[in-house]
């Protein structure tokens, strides 16, 4: 009798340099903050080549975005950069707001500038926290989590939640900020900057620190900008560039703050210049607290939440069947949405958060293209690792601060 | 603003490796202080009201049933389509509309709470209890006796009275009072009427300059 054949595997045979073999790290890996591959090359231990793999966490949000209206969409944008959602919603606000030629009231401005740079402060402390972690400084992980509590906790008390906030509107905000918040946040601020020294005594001087971290994943100015890469990545190569200064939106231009710079571009730089923007942070949000003006927090042109009340086809059809006698006249002062293309952005945490519009004059876009910072920095690893360790990928990762739900949409 | 790159050590420092020293330091020093961490089934976190967690339809205590009108604003609004209503209209009550079928799938809901933002007649509520768990998908897609259940549990847990409650979104804090509808207009405190604002330090001051 034949003996059953056995299942062979195919076993990849090194052709040409057999000192050479490939290492798939993720999707699994804790170290890749989420559900990134990275397709490895390795001689020894120096990387070779570096392939990121993304779309693991694709839930197609610009598709979605095409069958909803712009108020429904922003509760997509929660879902993009999950740790700091309150900067995609105001980023996505501030896009449609462009769009519709909306101005917020004051007051909602300064609100959003505060939940923003609230935000960020999050969204940098569990970057520190997570990218000591991945370098083995466990002490600043649990460190940064309980600063990071308070931030959560003040925004649950302002809109009910802790990680998807849906909190601004477009025309303004949701919710008044009540005495509760601002004394809860006056008090986090007047801690905050001995916090900050905190971490800095940990790890600033620490000696196995900067040997992870000075000269790793160097980018030189002219690489940075060819790469794309925005933020603090940009910033800590020595390109002064930050939206909130040369394109200010929502209270950002009410406000004085300073942008930090670096010069080396690695990924010590890199860390140096996201503790600096804290200060910053924490600049920003005295200044919102103290100058906070009194007044609506959601504009008269602002639209509801039922966009679809509005459509233009059904006013063109109503203007022609009318002709362009006085009832013609009376329909033009009722907010339209106009048609055409738009490209905003605002600076998130992760960098530069573009919302590109194409509107056909209904209350859904017709397209809508999220530029994402991650996207754009995972990109960047590449060049960013190879000839390299693989220990340096680790903190090449950890220091372009990429989260997969941005990257992937 | 240049940052600074790396500080300066001399060399006693680095032969004493005081950098260590310090950080050693202070988390010796936070070893005593009081942990901050949650031990969550044994204590129970402070939801703030208006968090957005198990759906429920209020029941009106002088009909026993929805306050729910149907008008279907919950069903457009919805991002995740996740509500469904089935209405009648009833020739012997003059025409008027009756909801005979109100449906949530709570496991295609995204907690937006926009359902309760637009509901004209605040029937729709999104409770605080966020522990709530099953183990087959159908019994997390609630029907209409089960979303008033729901609220009946969640009365009686928090022990409060319907006159008094009101949920943040049903009513945002801060919203002027004259575009809402009639149902909308609860009796809040006068700080979510937008009178009492909380403003900044040197609004304060202004004004009273002003006054003087």
């Amino acid at each position: 009798m034949k003996e059953p054949s056995k299942q062979t595997v195919e076993v990849p045979v090194a052709t040409g340099d057999e000192d050479r073999y490939r290492l798939r790290m993720g999707p699994q890996h804790p170290a890749t903050h989420g559900v990134l591959r990275v397709d490895l090359e390795l001689d020894g231990e120096t990387i070779v080549a570096c392939d990121p793999q993304v779309g693991y966490l694709h839930r197609g949000i610009e598709k979605l975005a095409e069958n909803r209206t712009y108020a429904q969409t922003l509760i997509l944008t929660d879902r993009l950069d999950y740790i700091a959602a309150m900067s995609n919603n105001c980023g996505f606000c501030v896009a449609v707001e462009k769009l519709l030629a909306i101005t917020p009231p004051l007051r909602a401005r300064y609100i959003r500038t505060i939940v923003n740079e609230m935000s960020r402060l999050a969204s940098h402390l569990l970057w520190l926290a997570t990218h000591a972690l991945d370098i083995g400084a466990m002490t600043v992980f649990l460190y940064c989590f309980r600063e990071r509590e308070i931030l959560l906790e003040l925004f649950e008390e302002l809109c009910g939640a802790r990680l998807t906030f849906s909190y601004p509107r477009i025309g303004g905000v949701r919710q008044d900020v009540n005495a509760y918040f601002i004394d809860g946040l006056q008090r986090f601020i007047d801690i905050f900057p001995e916090k900050i020294l905190e971490y800095e005594t940990l790890i600033d001087t620490n000696r196995i620190w900067l040997k992870r971290t000075v000269g790793i994943g160097k980018v030189s100015r002219e690489k940075a900008l060819s790469l794309g890469l925005t933020g603090a990545c940009l910033r800590a190569s020595g390109v002064d560039y930050d939206v909130r200064k040369h394109q200010p939106y929502d209270a950002y231009d009410l406000v004085d703050f300073e942008v930090p710079i670096g010069q080396e571009g690695d990924s010590y730089a890199r860390y140096r210049c996201r503790m600096e923007e804290m200060r910053q942070s924490v600049r920003i949000l005295q200044q919102c607290i103290d100058q906070l003006p009194p007044g609506p927090i959601v504009g008269e042109d602002a639209p509801d939440l039922h966009m679809s009340q509005r459509i233009i086809p059904f006013r063109e059809a109503r203007v022609s069947a009318y002709g362009t006698g006085l009832i013609a006249l009376s329909h033009k002062t009722k907010p339209t949405y106009p048609a055409g293309d738009i490209y905003v952005a605002t600076e998130v945490p992760k960098g530069e958060l573009g919302f590109y519009i194409i509107s056909d004059g209904s209350p859904r876009a017709y397209r809508m293209h999220i530029r994402s910072p991650s996207f754009i920095h995972i990109s960047a690893l590449t060049a960013l690792s190879e000839g390299g360790l693989v220990a340096d990928l680790i903190t090449n990762i950890g220091s372009v601060d990429v989260v997969l739900g941005e990257s992937d949409r | 603003m240049q940052i600074q790159y790396k500080k300066k050590r001399n060399l006693l420092q680095n032969l004493f490796l005081s950098e260590l020293v310090q950080g050693m330091w202070l988390t010796l020093r936070r070893l005593f202080t009081k942990p901050i961490t949650l031990q969550y089934p044994h204590e129970q976190p402070n939801v703030r009201r208006g968090f957005r967690g198990q759906h429920a339809l209020v029941r009106d205590p002088e009909t026993h049933t929805t306050r729910c009108v149907g008008c279907m604003k919950c069903v457009m609004v919805c991002p995740s389509r996740c509500i469904r209503i089935r209405i009648q209209k009833r020739p012997e009550h003059g025409n008027r509309r009756f909801i005979s079928a109100y449906h949530i799938d709570a496991l295609r809901c995204v907690y937006c709470g926009y359902c309760a933002e637009v509901c004209p007649v605040n029937a729709i509520i999104l409770t605080e209890v966020f522990a709530y768990s099953a183990f087959d998908r159908k019994s997390l897609s609630y029907d209409m006796p089960q979303l008033l259940d729901n609220w009946d549990r969640y009365l009686a847990e928090q022990g409060e009275d319907l006159a008094q409650y009101v949920n943040p979104t049903w009513r945002p804090r801060g919203l002027p009072e004259g575009p809402m509808p009639a149902g909308k207009r609860l009796p809040v405190p006068d700080d979510w009427k937008g009178k009492g604002q909380v403003v900044g330090r040197l609004w304060r001051q202004s004004v009273q300059g002003q006054n003087r």
